[in-house]
């Protein structure tokens, strides 16, 4: 178990980084596309490069974000049900789905799509647009978000396997949602204090 | 019972998809874990060539492919920086002190502040919690009754949702097969007709019960002359000059044959830049042309007007895509909160590891319900769908009504990326075949999908405002502070439905949605569309009426 739980946290570790390393591609993205837009109007061209490097980014951002964002628990759910039962019970729904529902769907479609990759990878498949992009490296992020999800869903398994076993603290415990408001309205009320009234 | 499965796939897969859901586990796979398993049990049963899902990498490569969705990051992003940029606080100080001092005034700077938050970025949360922070403790204070307080803050904040730019039409474009610039010119009217019902519900709480809705007493107006003068009058006679300034702009200076929304849209800018430059010199040479009110005024509206130009105004007059506007917004919100000193590192990772979460969990919600498509439509649930809606007494009618109850229930335990990612392309192919137009019934959902925010027991506004709002408010009266304005916003959809023409955009073909970004420039030149429009939303009206 220990060294199941060893390599959890190097999962951990990984998608951290990644996730951590794909949140500024937000800001690359937004500064090219307001950026087209600017040239567009002032300068009267444009470049395929540019506006395809867009989705790239945007594919990037959210295919190598999913194991990330299953750490973080952020995949929305309807828990209306479920959110009544113990720490337990929810534990247990989540290996189920897990098992299920996540790694049958993430297995297929990784199965699926490594052979177009490749074929894409060979060929050097190329934008239809003059001027635009290779795709293989775009095609990729879909079975390596994959990849990074099935890691992540290895991990919360052991994660929570070793919860119900009694070796570790309850993975559901660290629910971020909440942190958020919460911080903004740390925020606001910190902005207030720190000023004179008008 | 093989036969039993075989003739009636589509309804049990249907069922069996809400039950998956209800499991607790994220949608995204709950959905796609459906498609499977009842793709799996098709191609057994013979009902499904085995080749089905095949055809899935390909469509994920569309759904990475589909510049429409970028929006969604660009517009969470600039709604995650100006949430921190202490734009709403400004205003609401501001507006506040405006508006304060007449019967329910407190609550008017609420709709209006709460409307112009929402035409800057489409993010509900952040709206109810800078409120539920300032305006609450404000209105509670003056003795505002507690349920009008905190319905009209979480209504208003619930705004975002219909006014463009608002994440929902984003995906209701996408899922309809329409162009977002559409959808965003459709929304307008009926976003801004629907904060003027809110303001008439006010003022009609603020005549016959006035003790819900005090005035403040003047003296809690501390922004004034040193003589103790309001300084209202250099307001409104600033409001008058620049107001007279954009319309002599547009008669005069700026070129005859450009199209309408491009006048409006600059000549507007104009008047603003006029009452900037006004601010601008009685600030730095002190030599008392405007009152304090009509400085601060000023100065608080720019940076969301600004804003607004710089996101709807590009994309009404066709220099930018909807996509790019949600970047050039996203661009000047960190240029403002920068120019603000309110931009940080540590806030803009936490903004940047929000919009990538939210755009993850969004997009995967999109790819789990494509699984769930793939394997629906092959089992014909799509006919199913179809001959279940088109069986409905009353035609058009029948179908509208059933819709809306139907999403006004859902909307109950589902939120709205659920609702358009599952519901909306099921119901889509059959108004289109019923003869409605696609934008229109974009919009009529939006507008019904807003009640989910204010609704209990999970309206998120509601949530969030509890979490802001003083022990001394109770929840039932948060609760119950939300029906008038739920019963709003039911009326609204009933307007729309009965008044067609209220949404109205500039281009009424029946293009597809590629297609039309493409024609940006057509867009541009063409001052016609307005005529087309109209004309289609006649055609609509009379369909209605049961023709």
């Amino acid at each position: 178990m220990s060294s199941l739980l060893r390599l959890s946290r190097l999962i951990d570790w990984i998608n951290e980084r990644v996730g951590r390393a794909v949140m500024w591609l937000v800001l690359v993205a937004v500064v090219i596309s307001a950026g087209n837009a600017l040239v567009r109007k002032l300068f009267n061209t444009s470049s395929n490069a540019l506006l395809e490097i867009q989705w790239y980014l945007f594919a990037a951002i959210f295919m190598l974000a999913a194991g990330y964002t299953f750490l973080r628990n952020e995949h929305v759910r309807i828990d209306i049900l479920t959110s009544r039962l113990s720490p337990r019970g929810q534990n247990v729904v989540d290996i189920v789905g897990i098992l299920f529902f996540l790694l049958p769907m993430a297995g297929l479609i990784l199965w699926l799509s490594w052979p177009i990759v490749m074929t894409s990878l060979a060929s050097g498949e190329m934008s239809q647009n003059s001027g635009g992009l290779i795709r293989w490296p775009v095609k990729m992020m879909l079975p390596l978000g994959l990849g990074l999800l099935v890691l992540q869903a290895f991990s919360e398994l052991v994660k929570r396997i070793a919860f119900l076993a009694g070796h570790g603290p309850d993975p559901l415990q660290k629910k971020s949602s909440g942190a958020a408001t919460a911080d903004l309205v740390a925020a606001i009320k910190a902005q207030r204090e720190g000023r004179v009234e008008p | 019972m093989t036969e039993f499965v075989v003739a009636n796939m589509a309804p049990l897969m249907f069922a069996s998809m809400i039950l998956f859901l209800l499991f607790g586990f994220p949608v995204a796979f709950a959905l796609a874990a459906n498609g499977i398993l009842f793709g799996l049990v098709g191609i057994e049963l013979g009902l499904l060539h085995g080749a089905l899902f095949q055809a899935l990498p390909e469509r994920i490569f569309g759904i990475m492919a589909n510049d429409t969705l970028l929006a969604v990051p660009f517009f969470t992003f600039m709604g995650l920086i100006l949430e921190r940029s202490g734009m709403a606080e400004d205003l609401l100080d501001t507006i506040g002190q405006l508006f304060g001092p007449i019967r329910g005034g407190l609550a008017f700077a609420v709709i209006f502040v709460g409307a112009l938050l929402a035409a800057t970025t489409g993010v509900v949360a952040a709206s109810v919690i800078s409120m539920g922070l300032i305006s609450l403790p404000i209105m509670m204070r003056y003795g505002y009754d507690h349920r009008l307080a905190t319905g009209v803050i979480a209504a208003s904040g619930t705004l975002a949702q219909i006014i463009p730019p608002s994440l929902v039409l984003i995906v209701m474009a996408d899922q309809l097969g329409r162009s977002v610039g559409d959808m965003y010119q459709g929304a307008l009217v009926p976003g801004l007709v629907l904060t003027g019902l809110y303001v008439v519900y006010v003022a009609v709480v603020a005549i016959f019960r006035p003790s819900l809705a005090p005035a403040m007493p003047p003296e809690a107006r501390t922004l004034r002359e040193p003589d103790g003068a309001s300084g209202l009058r250099s307001l409104a006679l600033l409001t008058v000059v620049a107001g007279a300034g954009a319309w002599l702009f547009a008669s005069q200076i700026y070129r005859a044959d450009a199209p309408r929304d491009e006048v409006v849209v600059v000549s507007a800018m104009a008047g603003i830049g006029i009452a900037f430059v006004a601010a601008m010199v009685n600030r730095i040479f002190g030599i008392g042309l405007l009152s304090r009110m009509a400085e601060r005024v000023t100065f608080v509206l720019i940076p969301p007007l600004g804003l607004i130009f710089l996101v709807l105004g590009t994309i009404f007059i066709g220099v930018a895509t909807p996509t790019e506007g949600g970047a050039m917004g996203a661009l000047g919100a960190v240029l403002m909160a920068l120019a603000r000193r309110r931009l940080s590192l540590p806030l803009l990772r936490q903004a940047m590891d929000s919009t990538t979460k939210l755009s993850c969990f969004v997009v995967f919600i999109l790819i789990g319900s494509s699984v769930f498509g793939l394997t629906f439509r092959g089992v014909n649930g799509d006919l199913w769908v179809e001959h279940l809606m088109t069986s409905l007494p009353g035609g058009q009618t029948g179908f509208l009504v059933a819709v809306n109850l139907l999403v006004f229930v859902l909307a109950f335990f589902l939120d709205y990326f659920e609702l358009a990612f599952i519901i909306v392309p099921l119901l889509a192919p059959v108004a289109d075949k019923l003869g409605i137009d696609l934008i229109w019934f974009g919009v009529l959902l939006a507008v019904n999908m807003q009640t989910s925010f204010l609704h209990p027991p999970f309206g998120f506004a509601l949530f969030f405002l509890r979490s802001v709002a003083s022990e001394k408010v109770k929840t039932a009266s948060i609760y119950w502070g939300a029906v008038p304005f739920v019963i709003i916003q039911l009326v609204m959809v009933g307007l729309i439905i009965a008044f067609p023409g209220l949404v109205s955009y500039g281009d009424a073909g029946a293009k597809p949605a590629q297609q039309q970004e493409l024609d940006l420039e057509q867009l541009l030149q063409g001052g016609g569309g307005a005529a087309a429009a109209g004309d289609s939303n006649a055609d609509l009206m009379r369909k209605l009426q049961g023709d």
